[in-house]
């Protein structure tokens, strides 16, 4: 199960020493098994509430709930996927992909078989015993959803995966995103400042507020599957994104 | 261009024999002060012949190596404190930083009275000379590490000893090699400083014996010794561990 709950998620930063209210109250519900797209102008803390349904920050107030029960700490029934990936580079991308599953005690030929699973899924077989460095920026993201993938997360964070990457990448990337989720049905929340990514993904997109923000707008997104980002049925989706963040009042 | 700079190198190297030798030829200055490289290489020749070089060698060698090993377990430990708890940074930290600038050679007369003429004495001012290096290289690395990796690292379910010998210690390990590196320097001065001023047995003690006989080729022999096993410890073993890990970090 994954049903996520962030109930008025406040938070503050410290901007010139003094505090500075960047999440005013947001509350969002993600079901089991939603894909859920979170836009919002640059700042608007969108990575901080991420961050927060991680549990790698503390909210000032409200609580997040999984399945119901409060959660305190970060762990491995969230995991994220990290803007830059995150993967270490001192392993090789097996052991990378590896990592949390040696962490938590599981055995060694145990381990191979699950991470196969996934570097195939990936199309990384191949690259089983290169180091990051060897990589392109879209092969390491490829690897730290891998690397997500294997814990079996209840919830999947994904922080602006894509961001660094070509287009063409991206458009794949797109493509095999659609595809992972059908086929795991796991709850994903994917923060992006890209509107016709968010519409491509997202059953469901929630545009934030400027700061202090708060979810401005929740749309589904009913549309076949698999989308494509030129696909000009998406245009009204986007549209209505678009509108969403432009009414923010002055920055 | 390998064999090249390999040239280059024998050719300087055989120019200083050649003026030295012509030095001592001109008969400047009386043997006694100003031996020649033939001398030397007598005194040499003869060490290994009687085992003592070899012996003096593996003496030091030993010293070094276990007050090495103390300093950079000690000095990584420290580190990682240092660099995780802000009350050791800003407590023991500056005490670092003091206790630095002292060459081990001063540890000297400290180490004599509490440990005596032994070589736990030496070992004592091996180490306490290279462990702050370690120590402060550590600390660097680990304030230096990429804090997503330590998030990633949590959120996977990561904690305690297992954050610190899974991605503490080897994404810092760059900077730490950097620290094993100088600390070994430190050290080899250190191990040699001692053994001058113990008089026990060692290198230092072998270059001793050479200046209370007289004997300068001795001196000068010792001290080339003392020079080529820096170079190839430098070369052979912190170059190439140095060059992997950073092929391997994706550092260059």
């Amino acid at each position: 199960m994954g049903k996520i709950e962030a109930k008025n998620i406040i938070k503050y930063f410290q901007h010139d020493g003094k505090p500075l209210k960047a999440i005013g109250g947001v509350n969002l519900t993600v079901d089991d098994g939603e894909f859920v797209c979170i836009v919002g102008p640059s700042g608007c803390g969108k990575s901080t509430f991420l961050r927060i349904l991680a549990g790698l920050e503390k909210p000032d107030d409200g609580e997040v709930l999984l399945d119901g029960k409060k959660l305190v700490n970060t762990g491995p029934d969230r995991i994220m996927v990290f803007q830059e990936g995150a993967l270490f580079p001192w392993l090789t991308v097996e052991d990378n992909v590896e990592y949390g599953l040696k962490v938590a005690g599981i055995p060694e030929n145990e381990r191979h078989d699950i991470s196969k699973r996934y570097l195939d899924m990936m199309q990384l077989s191949q690259f089983a015993n290169s180091y990051t460095y060897q990589l392109s920026t879209g092969m390491k993201q490829r690897v730290a959803i891998a690397r997500a993938l294997v814990m079996d997360p209840d919830v999947l964070l994904m922080d602006e995966p894509f961001a660094a990457l070509d287009s063409q990448t991206r458009d794949l990337l797109l493509v095999e995103m659609q595809m992972i989720w059908q086929k795991t049905k796991k709850t994903i929340i994917f923060v992006t400042h890209n509107v016709p990514e968010a519409a491509v993904l997202g059953s469901r997109v929630a545009v934030f507020s400027h700061r202090p923000s708060v979810v401005k707008k929740s749309l589904n997104i009913d549309y076949k599957r698999p989308r494509v980002a030129e696909d000009e049925n998406l245009g009204k989706f986007e549209k209505e994104i678009l509108a969403a963040l432009r009414h923010q009042g002055p920055k | 261009m390998k064999a090249n700079l390999f040239g280059k190198k024998i050719a300087f190297y055989v120019l200083i024999i050649i003026v030295w030798q012509g030095i001592d030829s001109a008969e400047i200055w009386p043997d006694n002060i100003f031996p020649s490289p033939i001398e030397v290489g007598e005194d040499l020749l003869y060490g290994v012949s009687d085992g003592s070089l070899f012996y003096g060698i593996a003496t030091s060698m030993w010293r070094l190596v276990i007050g090495l090993s103390i300093a950079i377990g000690g000095g990584m430990l420290l580190g990682i404190f240092m660099a995780r708890v802000e009350t050791v940074n800003q407590t023991i930290g500056s005490l670092v930083l003091g206790l630095q600038s002292i060459p081990s050679v001063a540890w000297v007369p400290l180490a004599i009275l509490w440990f005596g003429l032994s070589d736990s004495g030496i070992i004592f001012v091996t180490a306490i000379g290279a462990i702050f290096a370690v120590t402060i290289n550590t600390y660097t690395g680990v304030k230096n590490i990429d804090p997503s990796f330590i998030e990633a690292a949590r959120n996977m379910g990561a904690k305690g000893g297992q954050l610190v010998t899974t991605i503490l210690i080897p994404a810092a390990f760059p900077y730490m090699i950097s620290g094993f590196k100088q600390g070994w320097a430190f050290a080899w001065r250190g191990v040699i400083g001692a053994e001058l001023l113990f008089s026990f047995l060692g290198l230092g003690f072998l270059l001793n014996v050479g200046r209370q006989l007289n004997d300068v080729s001795q001196v000068i022999a010792m001290m080339l010794v003392i020079m080529g096993i820096g170079i190839l410890i430098d070369g052979f073993v912190f170059k190439k561990l140095e060059d992997k890990v950073m092929t391997k970090w994706g550092l260059r």
